[in-house]
């Protein structure tokens, strides 16, 4: 119930700098998924909004008031440690009444919260347990109990997920989701997996080295990347991105991809925005899941490389050494490694990024 | 794992040398404590493992009660120079792991710089032999000589660098995280120290408290020089067990060896749990 202002943000540790001005505007009860690869920045961000690190320049702001010099105790955050943090010296209970202690609560009130909680999370027989030798799934709701029982206004959790198991993961994702619309409180979140972020957030500000790359709802990260590095970092599997030349034909502007021939003529606008940019080295991007396999004669020819039959979908390896793509079939194509097969990009999916800088090139 | 027979053959047998060497010793004393003076005093005659006539008699004589053919009148018997040990040796821990924890602590969470741990170890190289000779001159000055607590005052000095870098290799390797999940949910660091990371270090005081006693338990040197006759502690005392008559007194020394023996291995065994586990910080995944 906190909105939190990220205003010029810097830290460095030495000679290096970990977060290189950073701006972010985390909106009150608003989802935040923070995600990047490791050494982004991302979970110094998020030791600076908790207090744990002094940020180097710059100021973070609750709701307007400065936090800069605020100890961590006094600023009214829970957070949910990668590692837990659980204390091991207590049982599951003395565990999730220790907040709750430490604001003098009435002993009544304690007992009705933690069963509460703990009835929430599903922990409720195992309160007089010692905590030493819980499984890591418990672990981990013990570690969100701990934290939400104190309701705070701002719950960061830095990468809680990452040590359970795949199937204890997807439920915990919608847990936490669940856990976020019955409190509504300001929720950042720390992650390297982006069907995390994908799945919880509302907005997901994507990280790399230190830099901001965007910020954003999932679908419009997803749907258009600011650059290069969202494009191949959201989704799995990320963008398809071949290079490229503009070159114009009959039919208007096209891509010319090589030894892969010409791309089939893009959009008006999209050929409008390429022309006003003014470069012709060009990353062609689209998404796996935009291609679609076309009559011979049609499309680009491409050599199966390798086919992943994963259940649901089938992903196919496509395309010669320096030009390889992924396509995302039906789970019963009649593809196969060796052959070669025509395909076709869905006409509107066609993403243009300027080679030089990266960055998307769209309609002004 | 499959290891080869001939390796096998070998960690067997280095194995049971290293017994033997330290428990053969033992045994020894402790079947010795048991024999009347006819038979720990027959040197090489009749040796026997087990006592033929066992006897309670060295233990009454070092205590002074009895001394059937024991023709030595002793000038004081054992029980003095055991509470001594005790004493010294229990409070010299409490200073040495009291300090050395403390500033284990500040060092590992705000020290900078690696010289001051190091220099602070360095003392342990240093040979007490050295500083011995002053330390009487202070001691005799300060009116701590032949004192239990002047003993224990010293013991927690030399021992205070063997604590303190055990205790800061423990704090070094404990998650900062679980203070700062303490810390985060309004804990003032002083309380975080009391009520977690202290209680968390449990097995790492424990086991570092046995090494720090035995240490000062053990000492002949400094209380040698430190006390003269009324605070004698238990290997002071054993080293004047003989006479110009008998010799020295084998049968007493072991009796008095093997009650030297019973602290460290009541201790040993009250946190064997702790050793054996070690630290085992099980909620955390590295």
């Amino acid at each position: 119930m906190t909105a939190i202002h990220l205003e010029n943000l810097v830290k460095r540790f030495g000679a290096f700098t970990a977060l290189k001005t950073m701006d972010l505007e985390i909106r009150d009860g608003e989802f935040m998924a923070l995600l990047g690869p490791s050494g982004c920045g991302k979970s110094t961000t998020m030791n600076m909004i908790a207090g744990m690190e002094n940020p180097s320049e710059g100021r973070i702001l609750f709701d307007g008031k400065d936090m800069n010099g605020v100890a961590m105790g006094r600023r009214g955050v829970g957070f949910v440690f990668q590692n837990y943090a659980i204390f091991t010296h207590m049982n599951v209970y003395d565990n999730l009444a220790y907040g709750l202690r430490m604001r003098r609560l009435p002993e009544s009130e304690v007992d009705g919260r933690v069963r509460k909680t703990a009835d929430f999370l599903q922990l409720g027989p195992l309160l007089k347990q010692p905590s030493a030798k819980l499984s890591v799934n418990i672990l981990q709701r013990l570690a969100i109990g701990r934290s939400a029982i104190v309701e705070p206004a701002i719950f960061l959790l830095d990468e809680p997920l990452s040590n359970v198991d795949a199937a204890f993961r997807a439920v915990m994702r919608t847990e936490l989701k669940h856990l976020q619309r019955q409190f509504r409180q300001t929720m950042v979140y720390v992650t390297h997996d982006q069907l995390e972020a994908m799945t919880m957030a509302d907005r997901i500000a994507v990280m790399d080295h230190g830099v901001l790359q965007q910020v954003g709802t999932p679908l419009e990260v997803y749907n258009n990347p600011d650059n290069l590095f969202v494009a191949g970092f959201i989704g799995a599997p990320g963008m398809n991105l071949l290079k490229g030349e503009l070159a114009d034909c009959d039919r208007g502007l096209v891509v010319d991809l090589g030894a892969l021939g010409r791309s089939a003529p893009l959009d008006p606008a999209l050929a409008a925005a390429a022309r006003a940019n003014g470069t012709r080295d060009v990353v062609y991007g689209f998404r796996p899941e935009r291609v679609s396999l076309a009559a011979s004669g049609e499309g680009m020819m491409m050599p199966v490389v390798f086919v992943e039959r994963i259940g649901a979908r089938t992903i196919v390896h496509l395309g010669p050494d320096g030009q390889r793509i992924k396509a995302v079939f039906d789970n019963d194509v009649a593809v196969e490694a060796g052959v070669s097969v025509a395909v076709a990009v869905e006409p509107g999916s066609v993403r243009l990024f300027d080679a030089a800088t990266g960055q998307c090139i769209r309609e002004a | 794992m499959n290891r080869s027979l001939p390796f096998e053959v070998f960690r067997y047998a280095a194995i049971s040398l290293a017994l033997a060497v330290t428990l053969v010793p033992t045994l020894w004393m402790a079947s010795m404590a048991f024999k009347p003076i006819a038979e720990w005093s027959a040197a090489g005659a009749d040796l026997t493992w087990w006592p033929k006539n066992p006897t309670l008699d060295n233990f009454r004589f070092i205590f002074g009660t009895s001394t059937s053919d024991l023709i030595v009148a002793l000038d004081r018997t054992a029980g003095k120079p055991i509470l001594s040990s005790l004493l010294s040796a229990v409070f010299g821990t409490l200073i040495a792991m009291g300090c050395g924890t403390a500033a284990a602590y500040g060092l590992s969470r705000f020290g900078s710089g690696k010289n001051l741990p190091l220099a602070l170890i360095q003392l342990r190289l240093f040979p007490p032999m050295a500083v011995m000779i002053p330390v009487m001159i202070m001691w005799a000055f300060l009116g701590l000589v032949d004192s239990w607590w002047g003993l224990a005052l010293i013991y927690g000095i030399v021992t205070l660098p063997f604590a303190f870098w055990l205790m800061k290799t423990f704090f070094d390797d404990m998650p900062r995280e679980i203070e700062d999940a303490a810390l985060v949910e309004g804990c003032s660091r002083s309380r975080v120290f009391m009520k977690i990371t202290l209680p968390m270090m449990r097995p790492a005081l424990a086991s570092s408290a046995l090494f720090v006693f035995i240490l000062n338990w053990s000492d002949y040197l400094i209380a040698l020089l430190l006390t003269t006759r009324e605070w004698v502690t238990i290997p002071v005392y054993m080293a004047s067990l003989s006479s110009s008559m008998t010799g020295q007194l084998y049968g007493a020394k072991a009796a008095l060896g093997l009650i030297a023996a019973v602290p460290p291995v009541i201790m040993g065994i009250a946190i064997q749990r702790h050793l054996v586990r070690g630290l085992t910080f099980g909620a955390l995944k590295q």
